[in-house]
């Protein structure tokens, strides 16, 4: 009997904690609740604490995360003002401002059903955006051209405008470019351009060396011809003072002329042949003339 | 007392109807796998209890029909043996035909509903292993621990009263309503380890429970295949086909310690279940239970912090305290609430690229792709102005390397401002690169401003961060590696350029060398030049004032024989002139000759230029 009553006892205990478990609920912080009472919300806990309810069924809750929640869209194709493509994905914070209007509006107030409402919007406002915008808006080294920022704010002011009109209990937070890229076509001319620009950055380098190669050796052969023309002149004006030195000895000569000018022709006459001269003489000429005395047996030409 | 437990057995369809009713709104309120099979075997048992009711009716028709032809066998004084023909028995007749027909097909019944919902529940199981809604957790919790206790209750009840009366027809029933107190009992713990964040806990418990439909399936198949070969003796009460042993066994947790002991007895040699220990936690298993759930609620009453972490302590939902390393103190759950995170680590991520774990290739190229890069929009100034140049793309492609890493410095802003905080920091990451990129020159971040770029791109990340309250702050940010695409050759040209640039170098080089040789060899010569005109100076000089001064020496010779002196030197001077020359001398004879001369030159000596010379004084 006594064994009955403790196990009782516990049973009646632990029903009491079960039972209580289902009259109360907890509010995180991160948290906020709708409680709906026969499927009609008549209140929501944005506080956390602990708070009471009825049990199921007659009190239903439906607990949403009202934390900031961030997805990525998909990397869509954009047409651009200036007719350019471009592939772009964002990604966007948000989170439930109103979870008494945003539950009803997604089957079970599932966040998956509202991103792929939200991803909706964001594409459409997206394609807004970027039709106002050219490519040097987004991607430009010009600070007067580039409006990154302005385009994201755009496309964000263009979701929330959708989500007010229709009041989904949402606010976007933040919004920004995860990726933007060029269509593969147009990535390959990018490619292309870039390699031309390369070969003409490569054409440049190598004809300003060869330029500047020309330059220098042309300045060193004219460094070098100067050099020479004044070399030459100088060896010039020192070979005339050699001569105008050598000048001054001639009136000792001026003593006896004739001398002094067959001296001068037995000079010339040394210097001007040489080994490979070839000399014709007669038996006229000094000192083969000693051959016309010789006797008339011997009188051969002889070499 | 008959009647009596035919009104168990009406009481326990009742609840085991309800109990499945309730089991499978709570089970689908929390999409529970553990809990769809815990409904399972609730559809079971209220089978069974039906089944066994319908049958406890049969029987008790046949007592009443019996009870009825003896008073009239009485009353009309005639033996109950003078009609013995089946029209007379009506109630006798259906039970045997019930017994011998509808029990058998309710077994097979039975058993095609164990193997379809293990079959169900198994492949469920798989392809969904993460079923449980958190936020109905909680309430499913209660509800299923509830159902555990009422139908534990109301199954120890029925068995006792199965046991004492002796009834084969309630039994059956009664054992399944306990084994699914048990079976409710398990799923409320799987939901538990699931709000606990043990997210598979559910998952392991709905394969537990299959395991044991599959057993109860298996058992059914025996107890089929035994009943063909059972040997029918007349008068003899056979077991109903669909009273598990199985369910009996789980339903008497006696039982189990009966058949422990008996196998602890064998194999020790001696009464081991004789021994007090064992007579005592045989008697007060309630309390040792009691004492193990007491330890398990104490125990969620203290924290302990490892280095490196903080614990986030919820009290009733809201944040109450953070606790670094340490032993801490906190209300039992679920009132109180800690969570851990390894705040001091040092997280990190990658922008740009994917690690490739694979490539431990030892040199990093340009033209090769050691990752997973992704390419970035760049601007892209024009390298080489040109006035006609106007239509070009004023963009270019990069791909870059940038892993960031970062620490945790706030843990309630880490986990109560954003959902996914890791993930948003990473796009911050990743928003801030495409920013910076977007608005920076091609050629200006392949040089100089890559210095730059780290440090940039660092502060407005953790701008970024702090305008998103995620409580991180950014250690590092490295631009560990920026390069033009590899695709299409293009980061070769890169290297092209750079290999221009050096032939350039080396051509200007080349015309510098050539330069200073040109002018060095123009200075020589120069030099040369001047100093062969001083030579030819100081001799003209030199030799005009020695032939003066040998004329001066010679006039007085000449003058003291002017013809011999004359001749003399003539002749000197036509000998040494002469010397080296070919002489031809023409003796003048009286005949007329004509002398012909070859006068050219021979290219090569041959033995007509010999000279013979006489050696011989």
């Amino acid at each position: 009997m006594k064994k009955n009553a403790v196990t009782i006892a516990i049973a009646a205990l632990l029903l009491v904690i079960f039972a209580l478990l289902l009259f109360t609920f907890q509010v995180r912080q991160s948290e906020v609740v709708v409680v709906a009472t026969f499927g009609k919300p008549t209140d929501t806990k944005n506080e956390p604490g602990l708070y009471f309810k009825w049990p199921w069924p007659v009190q239903n809750l439906y607990r949403f995360d009202q934390r900031v929640q961030t997805f990525e869209d998909k990397f869509s194709e954009c047409y651009l003002a200036d007719h350019s493509l471009v592939l772009a994905s964002v990604y966007i914070g948000w989170r439930i401002s109103d979870a008494k209007a945003f539950y009803p509006k997604f089957q079970g107030g599932s966040i998956e059903a509202a991103q792929r409402q939200l991803e909706g919007m964001l594409r459409t406002a997206k394609l807004q955006a970027f039709g106002s915008n050219s490519l040097a808006n987004l991607v430009t080294t010009d600070p007067a051209q580039f409006r990154f920022e302005q385009i994201e704010q755009n496309i964000q002011a263009g979701v929330q405008r959708q989500l007010d009109e229709h009041d989904y209990g949402i606010k976007v937070e933040f919004l920004g470019f995860k990726k933007i890229a060029l269509p593969e076509k147009v990535t390959d001319s990018v490619f292309e351009r870039m390699k031309a620009e390369r070969n003409q950055y490569i054409t440049k380098a190598q004809s300003d060396g060869d330029r500047q190669a020309a330059m220098i050796k042309s300045s060193a052969e004219r460094q070098a011809a100067d050099l020479l023309n004044n070399a030459e002149a100088t060896a010039k004006r020192i070979e005339g003072e050699g001569n105008a030195e050598a000048a001054k000895t001639l009136p000792v000569f001026q003593q006896n002329p004739d001398l002094a000018i067959f001296l001068l022709q037995l000079e010339a006459m040394k210097s001007s042949l040489n080994q490979k001269a070839t000399l014709i003489f007669d038996e006229r000429t000094p000192p083969f003339d000693l051959f016309r005395n010789l006797p008339a047996a011997n009188s051969s030409p002889t070499q | 007392m008959e009647r009596n437990t035919q009104k168990n057995g009406l009481v326990n369809l009742v609840v085991a109807g309800l109990m499945l009713v309730a089991a499978v709104a709570a089970a689908t309120l929390v999409q529970s796998l553990a809990g769809f099979a815990a409904s399972a075997f609730l559809l079971i048992g209220a089978l069974v209890t039906f089944v066994s009711w319908f049958q406890m009716r049969l029987e008790e028709n046949e007592r009443n029909e019996k009870l009825e032809l003896d008073e009239l066998a009485r009353s009309r004084g005639t033996s109950l043996f003078e009609a013995k023909d089946s029209g007379s028995f009506p109630a006798r007749n259906a039970r045997e035909q019930f017994e011998k027909f509808i029990v058998p097909a309710f077994a097979v019944l039975l058993l095609l509903i164990e193997g379809m919902a293990v079959w169900v529940l198994w492949r469920l199981s798989a392809k969904y292993p993460v079923t449980v809604i958190d936020s109905k957790a909680t309430a499913s919790l209660s509800l299923f621990a509830i159902f555990a206790l009422v139908l534990f209750l109301f199954g120890r009840f029925s068995v006792t009263i199965a046991r004492l009366e002796k009834n084969r027809l309630l039994q059956p029933g009664a054992g399944f309503l306990l084994a699914a107190a048990y079976v409710c009992a398990v799923a409320a713990l799987g939901i538990a380890g699931v709000e606990a964040k043990h997210v598979h806990a559910d998952f392991w418990m709905a394969r537990v429970l299959c395991v044991l439909l599959g057993l109860l399936a298996f058992e059914n198949i025996l107890t089929l295949l035994l009943e063909i070969y059972r040997p029918r003796v007349k008068g003899k009460i056979a077991r109903p086909l669909y009273d598990s042993r199985v369910a009996g066994l789980l339903a008497q947790p006696e039982s189990l310690f009966t058949t422990a002991a008996q196998t602890l007895d064998y194999q020790f040699g001696f009464k081991v279940s004789e021994t007090w220990i064992f007579q005592a936690l045989q008697k007060n298993l309630p309390a040792f239970l009691l004492v193990q759930i007491t330890v398990l609620i104490v125990s969620t009453m203290f924290v302990f912090v490892n280095a490196g972490e903080q614990v986030v302590l919820e009290h009733c939902g809201k944040p109450a305290a953070v606790f670094g390393p340490g032993a801490h103190m906190k209300l039992p759950w679920p009132i109180d609430k800690a969570y851990r995170f390894r705040t001091d680590q040092i997280q990190s991520f990658a922008v740009g690229y994917t690690p490739d774990e694979k490539n431990d290739s030892p040199i990093v190229l340009w033209t090769v792709a050691h990752s997973k890069e992704d390419n970035f929009l760049v601007g892209n100034r024009t390298v080489v102005p040109s006035d006609t140049d106007t239509n070009a793309q004023p963009v270019g492609l990069i791909s870059v390397s940038i892993p960031v890493q970062f620490q945790i410095v706030n843990v309630t802003n880490w986990i109560y401002q954003n959902a996914t905080p890791d993930e948003l920091l990473q796009n911050l990451a990743t928003r801030e690169v495409v920013h910076y990129l977007a608005g920076s020159d091609m050629n200006d971040l392949l040089s100089y401003g890559r210095l730059a770029a780290a440090d940039t791109l660092r502060e407005k990340i953790q701008s970024a961060a702090d305008a998103r309250n995620l409580g991180v702050k950014i250690i590092f940010v490295g631009l560990q590696d920026i390069h033009p695409p590899t695709e299409k050759d293009l980061a070769a040209t890169y290297e092209q350029v750079v290999s221009a640039e050096e032939k350039t170098n080396t051509t200007i080089l080349n015309a510098q060398s050539a330069a200073i040789a040109t002018n060095y060899a123009a200075e020589a010569t120069a030099y040369s030049l001047t100093n062969l005109a001083d030579a030819a100076r100081i001799r003209a000089q030199t030799q005009a004032f020695a032939r003066a001064a040998a004329f001066t020496n010679q006039i007085p010779a000449f003058e003291a024989a002017p013809s011999v002196y004359r001749q003399r030197q003539y002749l000197q001077a036509f000998a040494e002139a002469t010397a080296g020359a070919r002489k031809y001398v023409l003796l003048v004879t009286n005949t007329s000759d004509v002398v012909i001369f070859d006068l050219e030159d021979k290219v090569r000596a041959d033995l007509g230029n010999l000279i013979m010379t006489n050696t011989t004084p």
